[in-house]
């Protein structure tokens, strides 16, 4: 807690990035729930591992009745379009491809009842929007990214890491527009917003100086605007708030940008061996990065398989062929991330969850109680590989993986149907209960909120969000 | 403590008594004691109806038809009949609800609940004879900053600004010795920045500072705010943010949204009267209806969210400083609109009356349809959706309504002193901390036309805004008092075009289709008629798919200064002058600009084009035409030399050896067919293309409003406007900073500036000197020379001049208005 004593000058000077525009900002207000204080933490920091485009949970993390390719076969028989295979976990079983995972899944809590919003014909973007903060758009104010929340809640780990870094999105493809409109801070302010890395492995590039100057010219600029800054006459203009925040901005920035945390976005400083375990793509480096920034004292970290449409997880056609090479790309990174951080004894401390915006079927659009229109034309007799695979977007049941944090080991939440529609039978999950849980794993409370507008916004929508208590160790 | 509000906001659901059944005397006796003093309504009862009745029974509300306005509605009572009986407090049904006699009748339902010594105090007022001070209501609260009112301009003492003579009114009451107004040089970067957004270059400095004119602060605020360009494209900033209007965004690429660019554009620079303004935006024509069209979201949306609603809320916010969000989900609880107000706004600007969703769901009912202030005039109640807008307009700006006016004139002044006289400025409920003041401007805006250049000019040429600026220290209180404007930020359109302004190199295109001027027009028009060729005169219809290859020879009277080459061509060409490839173009709907100046050369010039006839889909007709329009200008621009596609040019299907060379006889080649001027089917080039096209490219530097975000723009407080914003934030972030520092847009934009300026050959100490002046308005001190001169060797390269740029934009000298 704040110590209310302290003056403003002394508190400038030791403060670190993300506190001192909390502490500046005084607008939005935040304002506390009656359980706030109660609640201990058990994780420190939490990364999301996002499955972009729809990931099929029958193909991952649900497998259900395997029927392999037949030319002429009937589309309905497609449930899933790989075996399943044993994880480390007896009653748990996965789809093939992801053997690596399977073997670290007694580390952490599979949820297979995530139900996505009903947000009317399926949209990507929307869907994402929804997941990322608890609220679906539109809204009447500008919606905090669950990463805001939790870097305006709780302030940077480090001050000179980032509280939030995503890691892995462009902004300049595909919907890019609706893709800006949740990375954002919101009504938060940008203080608490992103800190965009679209490449892994050009996220040296983000805390070193432009391109083409040396760090002997950066430093020399530096030194020469402080100079500047300390040769203007102050008389005129004097000391003030906006001044000193501005200076003090500055400072933030180039402490970072000299710092050794900044070694922690330099992925040609791991070692060789490491790097090749996660050298997949992007995803597999983002999850190094994402390894070497929590161990750096990051707060919130986001890695994205990339949201393009059509691209990734956003299966349309080819569905088995595009989740085979995914899985190749993803399991590897995901079990090493788990294990390096274990190994370092973070793990305990550290929430990962890996999610997607909703699942996939091979016939189903939406719910089974609640079509909505198709947008993938399936034949009825699948003829050609392309049209073996999940290609439509299921919302009623999806699969979330929590691993670490003070979440239970070795733990299965939820249950689907075997059959089509594999729905979910028991114990649903919505948005708000998992950020709820989230959140309580950070020791927040689902029903903190912030004034904005002098109304009340809560951290899960309305305040009505409830930790799921049984996936706590 | 847990927050009332937030504890209300949570409850949303409506208190109803139900009928209440005469209490055992077992139950008479759980009730706590009746307290034993006198009791005081105002003192100890009234909090606790505020506190836990009003949000449902009172301000208009009657959740059960029970409404706690006055003694005699709260004796009357609800649906289960009266809540108080005079002298009875143990017969009373408001007492047996409020002390939980039945656990599942408890008032209030969610919130505060009364304590036992409450519920006593309760009790001895009734048994008291509910002794209730007239004075005191909870009935609707009539709304604020509606009636216009013209209060008396106080007499003259120095001051003779009418803004003056309010404000000295309101010193003496405040016991705040005004110090005198600041510097001609920091008054002159403030008058620039607040009309056309930028500073004055070193020269327009001096001559100002130097001028001896009685008068010259308030000429140069006229000079600047007669700067119509430039004035509308700093304007046009504000104005984006607060109708939300972009270039690109949500919504756009679907035609879910619609741009209003050129109609703001030129609503701003012909300075279009407020009230006018206002009205084609509610009623709108089709260049401006893209306002309360709002944002068709794909999917399904929020009731709160639908098209009408988002115009019923945007109007509310934007003209009238109202908040309606909450109110078009439920009764709101932070003002006292309703969810049928909200509805019955929107209904205005619906087809047909909408159902009423309350927190999204159906309720299967409808609202009346009316305008928030009923007592400003009728709208008519009529199917017809036109006449039903044009009435709303009308109300909306018609001389009764003062709320427009506050509004407006309350966010000038936000926008000039840091600060509004009622803050938030989208909550115009509140009392002004110079009510005087913002009600004479409001009615002084009215009484000049709706001339929001008047009001403009009225504040900047008040002592008020020429004040030193003061600390406010971030958020400021409630105890506000006004001494002088707020220290304020350079927004991040400013900071661009200023550092473009010192440089030289800056946004080269714009994303905003801003329309042309008719100087432009005349300007830059066509000074001949290009038409459309092709070596088939039904081409236009269609051709056979394949190449051809035209030539025209032009002779050029003078050297040529100037030379471009506006082609378009179906579906592909390359141009060739002179045997020399100049460009080319694969783009069939696309205008290419090239520039040909290199290779001509007065006399004859051979000008060579081979263009291609894509073959087109199958039992479809398949146009082909080629057309250009060469502006080609000599002697300082004044020997115009251009020239067209038309029936002069040859053509030939036979691609001959060295067919684009000029020596190259043109034997066997027939005239080109011509097809028709730039306005035919099927590519009905527009009529001002030429003009539109040169001027562009003529424009030089483009100012950052007119550009779609970067990612500099986006960290320095630009925002998405996918919601309205009024007030941008001004705090400097950490991640601002970051960008700041190594982003690559700035370093860019930096690397651009040095190497026009590394040209120019300046020694160290003329260009210290002209930075300083450009940037700061003034001349470095012998010290900030010496310290520049130690990064700056003498004849500063590149990477010198570019890290002096960057500290000098980084100074909070530079980043703040002082």
């Amino acid at each position: 807690m704040m110590n209310r004593d302290w003056n403003r000058r002394d508190f400038l000077k030791t403060a670190g990035a993300a506190t001192l525009g909390a502490l500046t900002a005084g607008y939005p207000r935040r304002v506390m729930a009656d359980e706030d204080a109660r609640i201990a933490p058990s994780a420190d920091t939490v990364i999301v591992l996002w499955m972009a485009g729809g990931m099929a949970a029958t193909e991952t993390f649900d497998p259900k009745r395997y029927v392999a390719f037949s030319k002429g076969m009937p589309a309905s028989d497609m449930l899933s379009t790989f075996p399943q295979i044993d994880t480390a976990v007896d009653n748990i079983k996965f789809s093939q491809g992801l053997e690596r995972t399977a073997s670290v899944m007694d580390r952490g809590t599979l949820i297979r009842s995530y139900t996505a919003g009903d947000l009317g014909f399926i949209l990507h973007s929307r869907h994402q929007y929804q997941w990322h903060t608890g609220y679906a758009p539109p809204q009447t104010v500008a919606a905090p990214h669950l990463g805001a929340v939790i870097a305006r809640t709780l302030g940077p780990k480090n001050p000179a890491v980032p509280a939030f870094i995503d890691i892995g999105q462009r902004f300049d493809v595909g919907e890019s527009e609706e893709e800006k409109a949740f990375h954002t801070a919101g009504f938060l302010g940008g203080e608490f917003g992103p800190f965009l890395i679209a490449n892994p492995a050009d996220a040296v590039e983000s805390v070193r100086p432009p391109e083409g100057m040396s760090p002997t010219r950066f430093q020399n600029r530096e030194k020469f605007y402080k100079a500047l800054v300390a040769k203007s006459p102050v008389g005129e203009f004097g000391s003030d708030y906006q001044k000193e925040s501005l200076l003090r901005s500055m400072d933030n920035a180039h402490r970072l940008l000299s710092s050794p945390a900044a070694a922690a976005f330099d992925l040609s400083l791991e070692k060789k061996e490491i790097y090749q375990k996660y050298d997949t793509g992007r995803f597999g480096l983002g999850c190094l990065l994402a390894r070497r920034l929590t161990e750096a004292g990051a707060r919130f970290i986001e890695v994205t398989s990339e949201y393009i449409p059509f691209q990734y997880w956003d299966t349309h056609e080819n569905g088995h062929t595009r989740a085979a090479d995914l899985k190749k790309t993803v399991d590897g990174p995901i079990a090493q991330l788990v294990l390096d951080l274990e190994e370092r004894g973070l793990l305990d401390r550290t929430l990962i969850v890996l999610a997607s915006e909703f699942s996939r079927d091979a016939l189903l659009e939406g719910k089974p109680d609640k079509p909505v229109k198709d947008q993938v034309e399936v034949p009825a007799k699948v003829d050609e590989m392309k049209f073996y695979g999940m290609h439509r977007h299921f919302t009623d049941a999806g699969s979330v993986l929590l691993l670490g944090g003070g979440i239970k080991r070795g733990h299965l939440h939820g249950l689907t149907a075997e059959e089509r529609p594999c729905k979910t039978i028991k114990d649903r999950v919505v948005i708000e209960d998992l950020h709820a849980t989230i959140y309580h794993a950070l020791g927040i409370s689902p029903r903190l909120s912030y004034e904005i507008e002098r109304r009340p916004f809560y951290v899960t929508r309305d305040g009505v969000g409830k930790p799921i208590m049984e996936l706590f160790a | 403590m847990k927050s009332k509000l937030a504890a209300i906001f949570a409850a949303g659901c409506s208190l109803a008594l139900s009928s209440g059944a005469a209490l055992t005397p077992e139950q008479i006796n759980a009730l706590p004691p009746p307290a034993k003093h006198r009791v005081d309504f105002g003192v100890e009862v009234k909090p606790i109806f505020e506190a836990s009745c009003i949000r449902c029974h009172g301000r208009g509300r009657g959740r059960g038809g029970l409404r706690i306005d006055s003694r005699e509605t709260l004796l009357k009572g609800g649906d289960s009949g009266p809540a108080a009986i005079p002298g009875k407090s143990a017969e009373s049904h408001l007492i047996a609800l409020v002390a939980g006699t039945d656990p599942d009748e408890v008032m209030p339902k969610k919130g505060k609940k009364l304590t036992a010594e409450e519920v006593g105090l309760l009790r001895a007022w009734i048994d008291q004879g509910v002794v209730w001070d007239p004075e005191i209501g909870f009935g609707p609260i009539p709304p604020k900053n509606l009636d216009p009112r013209l209060p008396e301009v106080p007499a003259a003492g120095i001051e003779i600004n009418p803004v003056d003579r309010f404000v000295d009114v309101y010193f003496r009451e405040h016991k705040v010795t005004p110090p005198a107004p600041v510097s001609d040089r920091i008054f002159a970067r403030r008058a620039y920045l607040d009309t056309i957004g930028l500073v004055p270059t070193g020269q327009e400095l001096q001559a100002f500072e130097s001028s001896r004119k009685a008068d010259k602060r308030r000429a140069l605020v006229r000079d600047l705010l007669s700067r119509n360009a430039a004035y509308a494209q700093n304007w046009l900033t504000f104005w984006n943010d607060l109708l939300r209007n972009d270039y690109r965004g949500t919504g756009y690429i679907d035609g879910g949204r619609e741009q209003i660019t050129r109609w703001l554009y030129g609503a701003l620079s012909s300075n279009m009267p407020y009230d006018q303004f206002v009205r084609e935006l509610v009623d709108p024509g089709a260049a401006s209806e893209g306002f309360i069209k709002g944002i068709v979201w794909r999917g399904t949306v929020n009731a709160s969210q639908m098209p009408q609603m988002q115009a019923a809320q945007n109007i509310s916010q934007v003209f009238l400083g109202l908040n309606l969000k909450c109110a078009s989900c439920h009764d709101s609880f932070i003002n006292d609109w309703q969810l049928s107000d909200a509805y019955g706004f929107a209904n205005i600007f619906s087809d047909k009356p909408l159902e009423i969703y309350r927190c999204d769901a159906p309720t299967g009912q409808q609202a009346a349809t009316k305008f928030l202030f009923p007592q400003l005039g009728e709208i008519a109640a009529t199917t017809n959706k036109e006449e039903r807008l044009d009435d709303l307009a009308r109300v909306l700006t018609c001389p009764k309504d003062g709320r427009l006016t506050r509004t407006i004139v309350n966010r000038l002044w936000a926008r000039f002193l840091g600060r509004g006289l009622i803050e938030p400025v989208d909550d115009m409920q509140q009392v002004a901390w110079d009510q005087d003041l913002l009600d004479w401007l409001a009615e002084d805006l009215t009484a000049h036309h709706y001339d929001l250049k008047h009001t403009m000019e009225l504040i900047m040429t008040s002592r008020a805004y020429q004040l030193p600026a003061v600390d406010l220290g971030g958020a400021a209180g409630t105890n506000y008092v006004f001494a002088g404007p707020e220290v304020r930020r350079l927004s991040a359109e400013e900071f661009r075009d200023i550092l473009s302004s010192l440089t030289g190199a800056g946004y080269t295109s714009a994303d905003a289709d801003i329309g042309i001027g008719e100087q432009a027009k005349k300007e830059f028009g066509a000074k001949k008629t290009a038409e459309w060729i092709w070596n088939d005169p039904r081409a236009a219809e269609t051709a056979k798919a394949g190449d051809i290859y035209a030539r025209k020879t032009v002779h050029l009277s003078a050297a040529p200064e100037e030379a471009v080459a506006l082609v378009v061509c179906d579906n592909s060409f390359e141009l060739f002058v002179n045997g020399h490839k100049a460009g080319s173009g694969d783009d069939s709907s696309r205008p290419y600009m090239i520039d040909m100046q290199h290779w001509l050369n007065r006399g004859n010039n051979v000008i060579a084009v081979h263009a291609v006839n894509a073959p087109g889909s199958p039992g479809t007709n398949n146009p082909a035409g080629l057309y250009v329009y060469a502006r080609v200008r000599g002697r300082s621009g004044k020997k115009v030399m251009d020239f067209v596609t038309d029936a002069s040019w040859v053509v030939t299907e036979r691609e001959v050896a060295g067919w684009e060379q000029p020596r190259v006889s043109t034997t066997g080649w027939t005239p080109a067919s011509v097809l028709g001027t730039g306005e035919i089917q099927p590519w009905g080039l527009g009529r001002d293309l030429i003009a539109i096209r040169f001027a562009k490219l003529h424009q030089g530097v483009v100012r950052a409003s007119l550009v779609a975000a970067d990612p500099l723009m986006t960290a320095m407080g630009r925002p998405n406007r996918e919601q309205v914003v009024t007030t941008r934030s001004s705090e400097a972030t950490t991640l601002e900073a970051l960008e700041l520092t190594n982003g690559r847009t700035l370093a860019d934009a930096l690397k651009q500036g040095a190497a026009i300026i590394v040209k120019e050959k300046v020694s160290a100490p003329d260009l210290v000197r002209s930075i300083y002046l450009g940037a700061v308005g003034r001349e470095p001190t012998p010290e900030e020379l010496k310290t520049a001169e130690g990064l700056l060797v003498k004849e500063p390269g590149p990477d010198g001049i570019e890290d002096f740029l960057w500290a000098m934009v980084m100074l909070p000298e530079f980043q703040l208005i002082y």
